[in-house]
């Protein structure tokens, strides 16, 4: 019952920062994910093996964890423009560079620098925030991400397209360089376009921290464990790229990561200590007081619905051409189904999270996508094209609202955190990411998708935990006058 | 409950070995809770000067004084500007009253020793050689330095006093408290006969009745041959204003965030009618009073800042600071009668546009300076309406600045004001240092110096600028500058290379109230306003630079050219000679 709507009409005011804004974002995705479709041309034209064709694919994604914390670190020192536009602008020479790869090598190097890309996200979010005030705010970010997100449909529609009317075995590059001068371009036109407050307020630099407030000695460890997992997934790479995998790198290399992956937990164990020492000597006001268990279950709702969708995204086109047998083109176009749902279940996610209750919206979306998978998971030759497309359809479908029902929630964990909530949760996404391509290029895809089946299950008990978030005290009455309502 | 300041008092004053008693002393404890948190507590003890001629009178008038005025001077004045307001009226008055005596000696004179204790911070005002000593853990300390004048083999000489002189120096200084802390306020007749050592005894002793201590102490001193009047005050901390973060906190989340208002929805009475303006910060409505009919604006919280106590005590004092200016052109901030069930505040709705707007309007046309200085002035009477309240604007902008269509100028926003009657009380919240907008933030705040009212006749000065040419002073460069070698590259534009016609003068104006260095700027605000209507002296003075510092370039090519034709001359001379 808004009467200020969204204009998304308009190219004015807010609504032009947040089109310029999901445009950067989808063409970030676009970059991000020009590989996907065009795999089968790449693996033919370099002749690589399966094993390598997933290792590329686990790259691209492993940067991420990493580039997702640095790059929010810089957005609040720099502010939005300058760094959605250097993004761009670096991950286009970054773009060229795997476009004129001839080895597993530096095609392995220039995909895991493009994971930085795939940071651009958090820029937006902190430039949506600046521009809209809170009751928008859901709903703009909603389409931020979503139309961002259809970015990596785009790049699965036209690629194969593009790559065909280039032609030849180079057809490929030819696509990838130009998802890279796109990036170019635009990386002007934003800077250009965009400024990073409205007109007559101040940018604030936000407190420095290097890490979250908990506000309860339990939840304090709470916190570090939940911690584990963005460096475990880091080490399972590092491990499947040693020799016990795909011997990218040499055992002495693999195991010096390890060790820094180690001393950077604790390092950042240190820190998170600093910032709150102060729980262990005295109690936490009850304003400032929140329950970590509702951070730890937005993360592990967001691996299962963002890290499955990264995962899927960049292996359907390869799944339905080596089990249906049709060409790139119509493979790519088919895997786009996958995320054509983002225009729109991004936002409904939102949209019911805020009507029907948070909890119950992640429970159904999660249960939704659980059953998605497993039906994918059912998936073989012998099915009808369109049964398999209307399948992968329906699933991403509550994938893509269980994204936008997390994200509903983040902000009323603890308002002055929601940055921090956000960016654990993305990082958990890409963990999701990594965990789900690794298992993937261990076992067949039928399995993969039982694994990630399986880990919904999971995380719709866990989802159970959540204490449903405080409503509005208030109701509007029918003749318009606004009630308290008591809450107990 | 919230604890509140509680101190304990007494306090003792014989005339001694003297005819009459010419000491004063009085105190004053606010039952008002409002006034307590406000102002504090006051103390203070006088000593007339005796070779005056009406010792007692002069005491008396600094005591009874400084109680009366200091309660009555604005909430939002700090401790300091409060206590050296009314210690320099006394003065002055003193001084008048001594000017009737044909011999200035014989005026009327008085040490001065004030203690305010307000939150957890005492505030001491100090003049003359009576003494405030701080007794804390059994340890004496003497908090006030003697205003005394020694001369070698002679006695010593009252350095400084109430009365005396039209200009007056106060020492002042605070002292933040603590539980049990007690302050000894002594005449010279108690401290020039007892040692630290010997009240510390007095002090320590097991009689906690501060009245029975005090005459101790007044007993004592004439028993070591006092031959002054004897008095003391002795005050101690019981109690003090509550820190405990849960209760700060519960009080000031007390009201809920109002829903999200459309139009028709009625909050309290008032019906809105539409939305005006919402930001990441906060929302705007245009609403009806039902029971008067008048046109309001409801301004409401953002929920993104529901657990933030640093904005929620912010929109707070927004209000508080709203409804104590009272100027024609400041927004007004409206009472409210009926009950309020949500976190809001009411202002009048002002018909017009913004100065913003009207610099948009007045773009590329030629600068109506007349029209000019009027906005300016009217928005300096604004401004002055928050510094008269020891207040700071802190945020003027163009956006911040309504002119009716009756030409009508107001202030808005007290969004980033600083009060400094408020800054004097502690609390658990963690205040944030606020900034301003970029570009119309004077320097030292960037640079992390508090404001001072120079600050706001910084942004003032580049909105006239931006009024005039409608660019500003220093460009862009200012909104990129963020430390101090940045800000010692910046470069002030002269008015003359975006608009033609202006006076020199009224440049010069406008240069010296943006100043990157604020003591380069003027002191008052009136200044700027006199030097924009008719030219200082000094900056006429200044236009006739010659020729060399006004252009050097021109200077020396004209030089050059001169030199040129000279020896032109002298060869043909030289040729047509032979």
């Amino acid at each position: 019952m808004s009467a200020q709507k969204l204009k998304l009409l308009s190219f004015s005011g807010n609504a032009r920062i947040l089109h310029l804004s999901w445009m950067a974002f989808f063409i970030s995705f676009l970059v991000w994910f020009n590989h996907a479709p065009l795999l089968i041309s790449i693996q033919e034209s370099l002749g690589l093996t399966n094993q390598q064709i997933k290792t590329i694919l686990i790259l691209n994604v492993a940067l991420t964890i990493p580039a997702r914390i640095v790059v929010g670190m810089l957005v609040d020192k720099y502010g939005p423009k300058i760094m959605y536009s250097l993004l761009l602008g670096i991950s286009s020479f970054i773009c060229f560079f795997f476009a004129l790869a001839d080895t597993f090598e530096q095609l392995a190097a220039a995909r895991f620098m493009l994971g930085f890309v795939g940071a651009g996200f958090v820029i937006g979010i902190r430039m949506i925030s600046e521009w809209y005030p809170a009751k928008q705010v859901g709903l703009a970010e909603g389409i931020y991400g979503g139309w961002g997100n259809f970015g990596s449909a785009a790049a699965a529609m036209t690629l194969p397209t593009v790559a065909l009317m280039f032609g030849g075995d180079d057809g490929w590059r030819y696509a990838v360089a130009l998802t890279g001068a796109i990036a170019f371009v635009y990386a002007f036109i934003y800077y250009n376009s965009v400024s990073d407050t409205p007109k007559g307020s101040t940018y604030f630099k936000p407190k420095k921290s290097g890490g979250m407030e908990v506000t309860s000695v339990g939840d304090f460890y709470f916190y570090l464990l939940m911690n584990i997992p963005l460096y475990a997934a880091l080490a399972l790479l590092a491990w499947k790229l040693s020799p016990s995998g795909v011997s990218l790198l040499s055992a002495g290399v693999a195991d010096t990561i390890y060790v820094g992956l180690g001393l950077l937990y604790l390092y950042q164990t240190y820190h998170i200590y600093q910032v709150n020492k102060a729980i262990f000597t005295t109690v936490v006001p009850e304003i400032h007081r929140y329950k970590f268990k509702q951070v730890a279950v937005l993360d592990l709702a967001y691996l299962a619905t963002f890290g499955s969708e990264l995962a899927v995204v960049s292996m359907l086109p390869l799944f339905f051409h080596d089990t249906f047998d049709i060409t790139a083109v119509q493979a790519g176009l088919l895997a786009s189904g996958f995320a054509f749902m983002n225009l729109v279940s991004r936002p409904i996610g939102g949209l019911f999270s805020d009507r029907w209750g948070r909890k119950r919206t992640l429970t159904v979306c999660i249960t939704g996508l659980a059953v998605g998978y497993f039906v994918m998971s059912l998936i073989t030759p012998e099915w009808a094209i369109v049964f398999a497309v209307l399948a992968t359809m329906a699933c991403s479908f509550f994938v893509q609202a269980g994204e936008g029902a997390v994200f509903a929630v983040v902000p009323l964990v603890q308002r002055r955190l929601t940055g921090q909530v956000a960016g654990m949760a993305g990082a958990y996404g890409i963990v999701g990411a990594v965990t789900f391509l690794t298992v993937l290029s261990l076992v067949s895809a039928q399995t993969f998708f039982l694994v990630i089946t399986a880990t919904a299950v999971v995380t719709l008990i866990a989802v159970q935990f959540m204490d449903e978030p405080k409503g509005q005290m208030a109701e509007i009455l029918p003749d318009g006058t606004v009630q308290m309502i008591d809450v107990h | 409950m919230t604890a509140k300041l509680r101190v304990g008092v007494g306090a003792c004053s014989e005339k001694g070995l003297k005819e009459e008693n010419q000491d004063s002393l009085g105190h004053f404890i606010p039952e008002n809770l409002n006034l307590l948190s406000a102002k504090g507590a006051a103390f203070t003890l006088a000593d007339g000067v005796s070779s005056s001629a009406e010792a007692k009178q002069a005491s008396q008038a600094c005591v009874t004084g400084f109680l009366e005025d200091y309660f009555s001077t604005p909430d939002s004045w700090s401790v300091k500007k409060s206590g050296g307001t009314v210690l320099t009226s006394i003065n002055t008055w003193l001084y008048g009253q001594s000017n009737q005596f044909q011999d200035a000696s014989r005026g009327l004179a008085s040490t001065f020793c004030g203690l305010v204790i307000k939150s957890t911070t005492a505030h001491l005002f100090h003049v003359g050689d009576s003494r405030i000593y701080l007794i804390r853990d059994n340890n004496i300390e003497q908090l006030t330095i003697d205003h005394r004048i020694h001369m070698p083999g002679q006695k010593e000489y009252l350095g400084r006093a109430m009365g005396v002189d039209y200009r007056l120096d106060i020492d002042y200084k605070t002292v933040p408290t603590e539980l049990g802390d007690k302050f000894l306020i002594s005449t010279d007749g108690v401290h020039d006969f007892l040692s630290d050592k010997t009240l510390q005894k007095i002090l320590t002793s097991d009689d906690q009745n501060l009245e029975n201590v005090c005459e101790q102490i007044v007993a004592q001193s004439l028993e070591m041959g006092s031959n002054d009047n004897v008095s003391c005050m002795l005050l101690r901390v019981d109690e003090l204003p509550s820190q405990d973060a849960e209760e700060v906190f519960a009080k000031l989340t007390e009201l809920p965030f109002p829903p999200e208002l459309y139009e028709g929805v009625i909050l309290d009475g008032y019906r809105i009618t539409r939305e005006l303006h919402a930001s990441s910060t906060s929302q705007l409505y245009l609403a009806i009073d039902t029971d008067t009919n008048e046109k309001v604006v409801i301004k409401t919280p953002s929920v993104n800042f529901e657990d933030d106590p640093a904005y929620l005590e912010r929109f707070q004092l927004e209000e508080w600071a709203g409804r104590r200016i009272d100027s024609p052109h400041v927004i007004r901030t409206i009472d409210q009668h009926r009950p309020r069930r949500f976190l809001y505040y009411i202002m009048e709705y002002i018909e017009g546009k913004t100065l913003e707007q009207w610099i948009e309007d007045h773009r590329g046309s030629e600068p109506d300076l007349t029209l000019i200085r009027n906005i300016v002035s009217q928005a300096i009477w604004g401004i002055r309406a928050f510094h008269r309240l020891d207040m700071l604007h802190q945020d003027l902008k163009p956006g911040n600045i309504m002119i009716t269509p009756e030409g009508l100028v107001k202030i808005l926003d007290f969004g980033s004001t600083k009060i400094a009657g408020i800054a004097d009380i502690s609390t658990p919240v963690e205040r944030k240092v606020l900034l301003g907008t970029k570009n119309y933030t004077a320097p030292e705040y960037l640079i992390e110096k508090p404001g001072t009212t120079q600050s706001d006749l910084f942004a003032l000065g580049c909105i006239v600028y931006e009024m005039i040419t409608g660019e500003l002073p220093y460009g862009t460069a200012l909104s990129r500058a963020s430390d101090q070698a940045s800000l010692h590259r910046l470069h002030y534009i002269p008015i003359s290379n975006h608009v033609r016609n202006i006076p020199h003068w009224v440049d010069k104006a406008i240069r010296k109230s943006v100043q990157i260095d604020p003591d380069n700027r003027y002191e008052k605000l009136s200044e700027l306003e006199s030097d924009l209507r008719k030219p200082n002296p000094s900056f006429l003075r200044e236009e006739q630079l010659p020729l060399l510092e006004r252009n050097p370039l021109g200077f020396w090519k004209a030089m050059t050219g001169i030199l040129f034709v000279t020896n032109l001359v002298l060869l043909y001379l030289h040729i047509s000679h032979n």
